[in-house]
């Protein structure tokens, strides 16, 4: 049975760069206009192997596709788009913002650490007080 | 195979669609039903090609897409924005400026410059 070779074609667009969800769309859409084609080649009272095959011819080859693909550089997602930034950019942003990594994972241990510390100080700050008040006065 | 014009191609596949989108909003395999009734079949493409087309175009904001249910299939329908009428309005304006310039040109042949 004749049929468009779209796992080839899903093997170029993302090697292209294109996005997977883009790709997965493309793929959807040819598909269904393979069907379409399909279906109206039989009202014509081809068989369903002429027909198949009839639709594949006007579908077109899978390579000009992808060629016509590759023309609209916007299809392509944003890390191939500015390779730049996902090369450079972003790892250096990443690696900058490393040390404040753990501080975010452990934000609620961080905040009681710092509440007990705070309470500690506070608490010996007021005995301090006490002590210092009963040796002036007594 | 159908016999296809690669060369001539560029941008006129962008232009078709944009006019064709204009009057009405329609999925892929329509687009293609309708260009080849609307140029009496002159233009002959891979019909597969569109699709790159109508994502860049929708991309580039020039139109818009929905998924719509018809007789228990889904079909992303696509129209045109206020973008894509602007950019329809350039094409045009460029297509039929190529377009007197080659007439001139095939008519009258030694006005061109040596």
């Amino acid at each position: 049975m004749p049929r468009p070779d779209l796992a080839a074609l899903e093997q170029d667009l993302l090697r292209f760069g294109m996005a997977a969800r883009q790709v997965r769309r493309t793929l959807g859409e040819l598909d269904a206009h393979f069907d379409d084609l399909v279906e109206d080649a039989l009202t014509t009272g081809l068989d369903r192997e002429l027909a198949e095959w009839q639709a594949l011819e006007r579908l077109g080859a899978m390579q000009d596709i992808a060629t016509a693909a590759r023309t609209r550089l916007e299809l392509r997602d944003w890390a191939h788009r500015f390779p730049y930034v996902a090369l450079v950019v972003y790892p250096l942003g990443c690696l900058a913002a490393l040390p404040a990594a753990p501080v975010i994972a452990y934000a609620g241990d961080l905040a009681r650490w710092t509440a007990c510390i705070l309470l500690g100080g506070f608490v010996t700050a007021a005995m301090l007080l006490l002590l210092q008040l009963t040796i002036t006065l007594g | 195979m159908a016999q296809t014009n690669p060369p001539f191609m560029s941008g006129v596949p962008e232009l078709l669609l944009l006019r064709l989108l204009d009057q009405n909003e329609m999925y892929g395999y329509e687009l293609v039903r309708s260009i080849r009734a609307a140029t009496g079949e002159a233009i002959s493409l891979g019909e597969g090609v569109i699709y790159p087309v109508l994502h860049g175009l929708e991309r580039g904001g020039a139109l818009r897409s929905r998924r719509r249910s018809v007789g228990g299939r889904t079909r992303v329908y696509y129209s045109l924005t206020h973008k894509g009428r602007q950019r329809l309005t350039k094409l045009q304006n460029d297509w039929r400026r190529v377009q007197r310039g080659i007439s001139n040109a095939l008519e009258n042949p030694a006005r061109a410059p040596a």
